[in-house]
C-alpha cells in the first residue's frame, strides 16, 4: 500500500511524523497557573490540526493511487526532461559549506570562496576569460558587501575565529 | 493638521535626499528585480533588506516601497518584449503584450504596460489615503475575540484560494502556526518544544524563516533546468525600437476610463485580501476585462486593454496590499510580510494603532508611494535600454550573489549565527514544500499572524473563559462563519475546475481538493 503513495502521501507522512513527535514533546509542559488555558493548550490544537490534515492528504493520496493505478495502463506517462537535481544537491553542499565555514573563515575568505566556488559548479568555465570572470565576479561581491555594510551602513558582518577577519 | 495637510507635508519630507536617494534606489533594484525572469519582487525585497538594517524605519520603508512599485512594474518589460513574465504578477501582460511586440509595436506593448501600472497604482493610491484611516478605526473597536477570528479567517482564505489542493494549503498554514510555537509561550515565557537546544529558546526569527523560504524556493526551479534545456541567460532584444508617442500611449489608456477603474478595483480588492497578490490580480482584471469586452476575440493579438487591465490591477494591488498592513497588522503578501519583519525589528508593530502611534511614519508610508509611482516612470524611462541589458546576467553569477545577500539579512538582524542557520532549515524545508506542491502563502501568514492569533485567544479566555463568545459575539461569530464558507467555497470550486478538467480532456479529475 505504501509504494503506492505520490509526493502528496510521503509529504502527509513526514508532516504526520513530525506532528505527532511535537505532540508528545508537549507532554512535559507545566499546567496552567494564572489564565485558564495553560502553555501546552495552543501547540497541541494546532499540532492535532496539523496531524488531522497529514492524516487526510495520506487518505487522499491512497484513494487517487487506485485511480492512478486503474490508469497508468491506458496512458503511458509522457516523457519529460528529468530536472538536474544533482546540481541542486551541489548547490545545497556549496551553501552549506558556505554558512558551516563564515564563524571559522569570517565574511570576507568565506564569501569569496562561496561566490567563486558556486559559479564554477552552477556554469564550469571553459575558459581563461571565463575563469577570469569568476574570479572578478566573487572579488568584487566580497568587496562591494564589505564596503556597503560594514563600513557605509555600519551592518556587521561574520569574523572569522581562525583567520581574525 | 488635516489628513492632506499631513500627507503634503510628508511628501515634502521623502523628497529630501534622505529619503529620496533610498527610494530611488528601491524603485530602480524593483523595475531590475521585477524584469529579471525568475527574481520576483518578494525575492528583490529580501535581497533588500539588509541595507535597510543601517537606515532609519521610514529609510528603509521607503527603499522597499520603491522595491514593491518598481518591481510590480517592472515585470511588464521582460513580459511585453521577450514573453516571459519578470513577475508572476506580469504574467497576464503577455498575453497581449508580447503579440503587440511581435507585431512590431514593442515601444507601444511596453508604454502602455509602464503608463497603465503607474494609472492604477495613482487610482489606488487613492483607497490607500482614503481607507486606511477609517479601516484602522474600526479595528480598533475589535476585542480579542475579534481579532483572533480576523486572523483565523485571513489564514483560512489564503489556505483555500491558494495554491490547487485546499487540503495542502490549510497543512501550510498549519506549519507555520507550528512554527511559531517553539519557543517561550506569550504569557509565562514556559519553554515549548525547544528540544534543548538553546538557539530555539527565543524562537524561530520570522525574518530568517521567511528568507530562507523564499530563497531555494525560488532559485532552485531555475538551477534544475541548468543542463537540462533550460537556459542560464535571457537573451535581449537588442535590435528592438522602444521609442513612441507617450502622449498617444497615454491616451489609449485614458480613453477607457472605466477599464482602468475597473481594473483597478479588482487590484485593490484583491490587494486587499491576505497573502493572495498581484499573481492573482493581474489575471483576474484580464479575465473580467475579456467578460465586459465588445471584442473579446481580439485579446491575445495584442490589444492595449489587455495590458491596461494586467498592469493596472497589478500596481493597484500594491495599494491594496499597504491598506491591510496598516490597518489590520496583515501582510496582504509576502512583501509587504516583509516589510512587516522589517518594522519589527525597529520596535514598530502594524496594526489599528499603527497610524495614531507613528503618523511620521504612516504618512511616510503614503507619501513614499505616490512618489514612487513618477520615480518607477522615470527610472524605466530613462534606463529602458540598460535594463534590457541588465536582465541578460547568467543565473551562474546572480544565485550566488542573492544567497550572499541572504545570508547577510539573516546574520544582520542579531548578529548572530544562530539566524543563519535558522536560513538553512528554511532553505530546505521551502524548497521541499515546493517539490512537495505545498504552497508557501499560507505557511508564511501562519508564522506572521501565529503569535498573534495565540496571544488573542488567551487574552479573550483570560477576560472570560466561555467559548462560544468567539461564535456570539457578531463580528466574531461573522468572521468565523465567513472562514467557514471560504473553505467550504474553496472545496466547491476545486471539486468544480477538476470536474471541468475530466470533462474538457477525459482526464482524471484532481483527487485532492
Amino acid at each position: 500500500m505504501w509504494r503506492a503513495l505520490s509526493r502528496d502521501g510521503v509529504a502527509g507522512l513526514v508532516c504526520l511524523a513530525v506532528s505527532l513527535w511535537l505532540l508528545l514533546l508537549t507532554r512535559g509542559l507545566p499546567p496552567a497557573i494564572m489564565v485558564p488555558i495553560g502553555p501546552a493548550f495552543y501547540p497541541r490544537l494546532v499540532l492535532s490540526f496539523m496531524a488531522l490534515l497529514s492524516v487526510i492528504l495520506i487518505g487522499l493520496d491512497l484513494a487517487a493511487a487506485r485511480r492512478r493505478a486503474a490508469t497508468a495502463v491506458a496512458a503511458p506517462p509522457a516523457a519529460e526532461t528529468r530536472p538536474n537535481y544533482p546540481l541542486v544537491l551541489a548547490t545545497f553542499i556549496v551553501f552549506g559549506l558556505y554558512v558551516a565555514a563564515l564563524p571559522a573563515l569570517g565574511f570576507r575568505i568565506a564569501t569569496f570562496l562561496f561566490v567563486g566556488a558556486l559559479q564554477v559548479t552552477l556554469d564550469r568555465p571553459r575558459s581563461w576569460q571565463r575563469w577570469l570572470l569568476v574570479v572578478s565576479v566573487a572579488a568584487a561581491v566580497t568587496v562591494i558587501c564589505q564596503l556597503t555594510f560594514e563600513d557605509y551602513l555600519s551592518v556587521l558582518l561574520p569574523r572569522g575565529r581562525w583567520s581574525g577577519l | 493638521m488635516s489628513h492632506y495637510e499631513l500627507l503634503l507635508v510628508h511628501i515634502g519630507t521623502v523628497l529630501h535626499l534622505q529619503y529620496l536617494v533610498p527610494l530611488v534606489a528601491g524603485t530602480i533594484a524593483g523595475v531590475i528585480g521585477g524584469a529579471l525572469p525568475g527574481v520576483t519582487i518578494t525575492m528583490t525585497v529580501i535581497m533588500v533588506l539588509p541595507f535597510t538594517f543601517g537606515l532609519d524605519p521610514l529609510q528603509g520603508l521607503a527603499a522597499m516601497i520603491g522595491v514593491y512599485v518598481g518591481g510590480s512594474a517592472g515585470g511588464s518589460i521582460t513580459a511585453s518584449l521577450i514573453g516571459i513574465p519578470g513577475t508572476p504578477s506580469a504574467v497576464a501582460t503577455t498575453f497581449d503584450g508580447f503579440p503587440m511586440t511581435r507585431n512590431g509595436e514593442p515601444g507601444r506593448a511596453v508604454w502602455v504596460g509602464v503608463f497603465a501600472a503607474f494609472l492604477g497604482g495613482a487610482l489606488g493610491g487613492i483607497f490607500l489615503i482614503e481607507l486606511t484611516t477609517p479601516l484602522a478605526s474600526l479595528a480598533l473597536k475589535f476585542g480579542p475575540w475579534e481579532f483572533f477570528s480576523l486572523f483565523v479567517f485571513a489564514l483560512s482564505m489564503v489556505a483555500g484560494l491558494v495554491g490547487k489542493s485546499v487540503t495542502k494549503g490549510l497543512l501550510s498554514g498549519a506549519i507555520g502556526l507550528v512554527i511559531t510555537v517553539v519557543g517561550p509561550d506569550p504569557i509565562l515565557g514556559t519553554q515549548r518544544l525547544t528540544m534543548g537546544l538553546n538557539f530555539l529558546e527565543g524562537g524561530f526569527p520570522f525574518l530568517p524563516v521567511l528568507i530562507g523560504l523564499f530563497a531555494f524556493a525560488q532559485l532552485m526551479p531555475d538551477v534544475e533546468q541548468i543542463g537540462r534545456g533550460g537556459t542560464t541567460d535571457i537573451r535581449a532584444p537588442k535590435a528592438m525600437k522602444l521609442k513612441v508617442s507617450l502622449r498617444q500611449v497615454l491616451w489609449e489608456i485614458l480613453s477607457r476610463p472605466f477599464l482602468l477603474v475597473w481594473s483597478t478595483l479588482v487590484g485593490v480588492l484583491i490587494g486587499v485580501l491576505p497573502a493572495i497578490g498581484g499573481s492573482a490580480a493581474n489575471i483576474m482584471a484580464y479575465d473580467q476585462a475579456k467578460k465586459f469586452s465588445r471584442r473579446p476575440e481580439k485579446f491575445g493579438t495584442g490589444i492595449p486593454e489587455g495590458i491596461i487591465a494586467s498592469e493596472s490591477s497589478n500596481n493597484a494591488n500594491v495599494a491594496g496590499s499597504l491598506i491591510m498592513i496598516m490597518a489590520f497588522g496583515i501582510p496582504g503578501d509576502a512583501v509587504t510580510a516583509v516589510m512587516m519583519g522589517a518594522l519589527t525589528i525597529h520596535g514598530i508593530q502594524p496594526g489599528p494603532l499603527f497610524i495614531s502611534q507613528h503618523p511620521k511614519i504612516a504618512y511616510g508610508i503614503f507619501a513614499s508611494y505616490l512618489i514612487a509611482l513618477p520615480l518607477m516612470v522615470l527610472v524605466i524611462w530613462i534606463g529602458s535600454r540598460a535594463w534590457l541589458h541588465v536582465i541578460t546576467m547568467p543565473k551562474s553569477i546572480m544565485i550566488p550573489i542573492v544567497l550572499v545577500l541572504c545570508v547577510i539579512g539573516a546574520y544582520a538582524l542579531g548578529n548572530s549565527m544562530n539566524d543563519v542557520y535558522v536560513l538553512l532549515l528554511f532553505c530546505a524545508i521551502g524548497y521541499a514544500m515546493v517539490k512537495a506542491r505545498i504552497p508557501l502563502a499560507p505557511l508564511i501568514l501562519g508564522v506572521v499572524l501565529g503569535d498573534q492569533i495565540e496571544s488573542n485567544m488567551i487574552r479573550a479566555v483570560a477576560s472570560d473563559p466561555d467559548p462560544w463568545l468567539f461564535l456570539t459575539r457578531p463580528i466574531s461569530g461573522g468572521l468565523i462563519a465567513a472562514s467557514v464558507l471560504s473553505v467550504l467555497f474553496a472545496l466547491w470550486q476545486h471539486r468544480r475546475e477538476g470536474q471541468r478538467l475530466a470533462e474538457a480532456d477525459g482526464d482524471e479529475p484532481d483527487t485532492d481538493f
